[in-house]
């Protein structure tokens, strides 16, 4: 029979102890047990003050997201056994998700959770008035949003956002996921607004494709992907005031007139106002030689082949 | 006869940090490698035309993996970002037979070779980190790194979605220290050598950007690296080109030198220091090589 160390992480602001710490507790075994039984032996059996948020115990509720050293899982579909051969720690290390404030030992505040959740309008605007009968979708038109519809905002994709560590107010993942799953339905008919609604300074071009989110999104949601599909949406609704577009316009330029990326072109398109104030940066490039002297573009062969393509191809999302 | 491959280079090491090709190509004939170029490759759109147009990145994409299979060799490159659109255009074709059917359909229409899926695309970190990338490294009786203290630095799009990418476990990576190792250097570890460089918004959102970097760059020098060697240029640039901006933001000193993974190589098998054009880095690595008898 297996003994494992849980290494949890406890915070109990209102206690004699109010800095957090870690506490050990050991545990003997069967070989399947999953994270959240585990912590839940040590409640019952060893420390009744343990803290931790849970419901389902099948990973449809979104409740128990936590970190085994240091990686976020949902707790009950993550088998001890599996962290340890994983992590080729024998400790198992266990804390709460990170980018959000701890209340208690695992749980968190998810308040600014909930509120970008709210603010991407997470439901269905239809325009016009209300038919007289049920709506009809095609299957092909709800198979376009079905990866974002499995999402069950459990934030591990949250908890490890780079973007969000650099940028709290970062909307973040799954609430673009869920912001794609209503721009992209055939029923809503807010498809412009929240592509404005979503371009904002702390919007979809926040975010830096760490590709953290669609690693750790334990239901294959991929909410890069969602944000990126976002970012087209933006485009054909011809959102594309925001910098990042901006910076994606510079490419298709540069592919349109060359086929390469022209380096003189980038930083003044992608920030006219603010491209000034990097002089000195572009000064120091320069000097090393990172700066091309030239601001002719570079041309691949055959890239009559690259300006059809730019002209024909058509986008379907 | 050397291993050929079709070479992609993308447009950061063809431009801005040239020093990154110019020592990828000093570096291949003593690894036995032959790079053919691929005159008729645009860029990979790095990630911002498959967000503004996701059907022009992947035409575009195929594109780039057709002009390899009509040379009939795979596809090496040196930039994260270049690896996982490629890699990404490639998976998205050979997986769904209808997607290549419609991609097919534009490249002839544009007069382009249609894509019959028989390339694969590997950064050069792989190439070298398998057995038999280490044994060709053995067989150049590297004159080594002297024990230099080298922190990896991995970025994120080398090793995520690891249903793309795939090489190694991209959270616990050790392509980078197996290499560090091999040629005589001592890894430096910290946490955040798998987490973003902020390069892909730096234009944008310059201040998030450089927060991110930080993390990276103060994770190495609170290790006690000498030095950090990098896979991808873009990454390059945010700690090389920014540091001195990231400094000044957080108002802290990491006077990290940054190296190309092929500059360390290089400085290892003891190619010239000229080849590698160091004097186009921002922060100086005088020491770095000073420390290696380079």
């Amino acid at each position: 029979m297996p003994a494992t160390t849980f290494r949890i992480f406890r915070y109990q602001p209102d206690s004699s102890e109010p800095e957090p710490f870690h506490q050990d507790f050991d545990l003997e075994h069967e070989e399947k047990l999953t994270l959240l039984d585990a912590i839940l032996r040590i409640q019952n059996e060893q420390d009744g003050t343990v803290a931790v948020r849970y419901s389902c115990r099948s990973a449809i509720c979104g409740s128990c997201a936590c970190k085994a050293n240091g990686k976020t899982v949902l707790a009950c579909m993550t088998q001890v056994e599996q962290v340890k051969a994983e992590s080729g720690e024998e400790i198992v290390r266990v804390d709460p998700i990170g980018n959000f404030t701890p209340i208690k030992d695992l749980v968190v505040d998810m308040t600014p959770f909930w509120e970008k959740f709210k603010a991407v309008k997470p439901f269905l605007i239809p325009d016009g008035p209300a038919p007289e009968k049920e709506r009809l979708v095609p299957k092909a038109a709800m198979e376009k949003i079905a990866n974002e519809s499995k999402c069950i905002l459990c934030a591990a994709c949250y908890s490890e956002c780079n973007s969000l560590a650099a940028d709290p107010e970062f909307v973040g993942p799954a609430a673009f996921a869920w912001g794609y799953r209503f721009a992209a339905d055939e029923r809503d008919g807010q498809r412009k607004n929240r592509a404005k609604l979503y371009s904002g300074e702390h919007g979809v071009w926040d975010c830096t494709r760490c590709m953290f989110c669609n690693e750790r999104c334990p239901k294959g949601v991929d909410p890069r992907d969602a944000i990126e599909k976002l970012g087209s949406i933006a485009f054909q609704e011809k959102v594309t005031h925001d910098k990042g577009a901006r910076h994606a316009k510079a490419f298709l330029i540069s592919l349109r007139s060359g086929g390469k990326l022209n380096e003189i072109l980038i930083a003044p398109y992608t920030d006219p106002i603010g491209a000034p104030f990097n002089a000195p940066l572009a000064l120091r490039m320069a000097q090393k030689g990172k700066l091309p002297k030239s601001p002719l573009t570079h041309k691949v062969k055959d890239r009559d082949q690259v300006k059809k393509l730019i002209k024909n191809v058509k986008e379907t999302i | 006869m050397p291993r050929q491959f079709a070479y992609y280079p993308g447009c950061v090491a063809e431009f801005s940090s040239k020093e990154l090709n110019a020592t990828t190509k000093a570096l291949a004939p003593l690894l036995d490698i032959e790079l053919l170029p691929m005159p008729a490759a645009t860029c990979c759109g790095a990630g911002d035309v498959a967000e503004a147009k996701p059907n022009l990145y992947l035409t575009l994409n195929v594109r780039i993996l057709s002009e390899a299979e009509s040379m009939g060799v795979d596809i090496l490159t040196i930039c994260n970002v270049c690896t996982l659109n490629l890699r990404r255009a490639n998976k998205l074709v050979k997986d769904d037979p209808r997607v290549l059917e419609a991609v097919n359909e534009e490249l002839i229409k544009a007069g382009a070779r249609p894509y019959q899926g028989t390339v694969e695309v590997t950064h050069l970190l792989w190439f070298l980190a398998t057995e038999e990338g280490l044994s060709l490294l053995e067989a150049r009786g590297p004159k080594g790194l002297n024990g230099l203290k080298v922190a990896p630095y991995y970025g994120c799009q080398l090793l995520r979605p690891s249903s793309v990418m795939g090489f190694e476990d991209p959270d616990r990576p050790q392509s980078l220290e197996r290499l560090i190792t091999a040629l005589g250097g001592e890894v430096a570890d910290y946490d955040s050598k798998t987490r973003c460089c902020g390069f892909p918004i730096i234009l944008a959102r310059e201040e998030v950007a450089l927060k991110e970097s930080h993390v990276a760059l103060a994770g190495a020098r609170d290790a006690g690296a000498q030095v950090m060697v990098t896979p991808c240029p873009l990454c390059h640039l945010a700690m090389d080109a920014y540091q001195r901006k990231t400094e000044q933001l957080m108002g802290e000193e990491y006077a990290m030198p940054v190296l190309h993974l092929p500059q360390l190589i290089g400085l290892a098998l003891g190619l010239p220091t000229k080849t590698m054009e160091f004097k186009r880095h921002l922060v100086p690595v005088d020491e770095v090589l000073s420390s290696v008898g380079a």
